[in-house]
């Protein structure tokens, strides 16, 4: 179904229910891993993505007809995941480098990541970003997101989001080079 | 590990797995939780509504009580000077007062029911000189009417 039939279909009482359940089958798997990537953990990423879409069933009346309905979404779920974690920084009195630790620590020993030595290191590589870059350099790297969308999602310029992935994916590359 | 290694040579993979079964269960999740959320947000209204007057309830109280017994001292306060201001009387002053004031009407006997035996005693126990005496004392005669 496309966005314009659903919101079509939200706005009418009867089809509500209906049409937001087309709308989180169409859109929960980009949400959950756009959220996953940078939060790491899945209870965490389940519980976010959750309230991603109860966020968006409060705020669907609202949504600006004129704009990209999944550009909308993509932002709900980004401040969420930044939120999430200056809050876990907050809470816990931690360093950013301690939250970065854990998140490291949830790589090597998760059971729900898989993946070789390669595939591993580059994963530590990208948590080893600050969470702004590291949400840039997941969109543009994993998601193929166009600079214009991602400019849309972020209120940032395209060529700021430029330098920026440029500047992560050296760090990375860096990173790699390490033993 | 390679040490010339560049990112497009890693192939892009995704690394990270779900239960199984996750993306079929989370739709529904999903609506349970919205459901649950339009009954908080329902019983909201009733809640903002109710929260002030709960609020108010003490302070009101409170100043009821303050009020209740600031009225209780006053009327306290002129019970006392009434009782003062009498008892300061002498039996003259009583005397003067009554005779000038004091009117017997029918109602005042009504404040007197016959069911008061020991009044009643007294009433009777009263020679009839002595009750010839008092109605001349209060000249009954000479009440207008």
């Amino acid at each position: 179904m496309e966005d314009k039939e659903l919101l079509e279909k939200f706005a009418n009482p009867e089809s509500r229910n209906m049409a937001f359940n087309q709308l989180v089958r169409k859109y929960q798997q980009k949400v959950y891993w756009h959220i996953r990537k940078m939060v790491i953990d899945h209870d965490d990423t389940d519980d976010l993505t959750q309230e991603v879409f109860v966020k968006i069933w409060k705020n669907l009346e609202n949504f600006r007809k004129d704009a990209q309905l999944y550009t909308w979404i993509y932002r709900i779920a980004t401040n969420e995941c930044l939120s999430f974690l200056s809050s876990k920084k907050r809470k816990f009195f931690l360093p950013i480098n301690d939250v970065t630790a854990e998140l490291m620590e949830k790589i090597e020993s998760s059971p729900d990541i898989a993946g070789d030595e390669v595939q591993l290191k580059l994963q530590k590589a990208i948590l080893k970003l600050p969470d702004k870059q590291r949400l840039v350099f997941n969109m543009k790297y994993f998601d193929d997101m166009k600079y214009e969308e991602m400019s849309e999602i972020l209120g940032t310029s395209v060529g700021a989001l430029k330098a920026s992935y440029h500047i992560a994916v050296k760090k990375i590359e860096e990173y790699l080079k390490q033993d | 590990m390679r040490k010339d290694m560049k990112l497009n040579d890693i192939p892009k993979r995704n690394v990270h797995q779900v239960p199984e079964g996750y993306f079929d269960r989370l739709p529904m999740q999903i609506m349970e939780r919205t459901a649950r959320r339009e009954q908080v947000t329902a019983t909201a209204w009733y809640a903002s509504l109710w929260r002030p007057v709960r609020h108010a309830m003490a302070p009101l109280i409170l100043l009821l009580m303050f009020v209740g017994i600031y009225f209780f001292n006053i009327q306290q306060n002129q019970q006392q000077e009434m009782v003062t201001t009498v008892a300061s009387l002498s039996d003259e002053e009583i005397m003067v007062y009554l005779d000038t004031y004091a009117q017997v009407e029918t109602a005042d006997f009504e404040e007197h029911s016959l069911a008061d035996q020991d009044l009643a005693v007294e009433f009777l126990n009263v020679s009839s000189t002595t009750a010839e005496e008092e109605l001349e004392y209060y000249k009954i005669n000479d009440l207008d009417y």
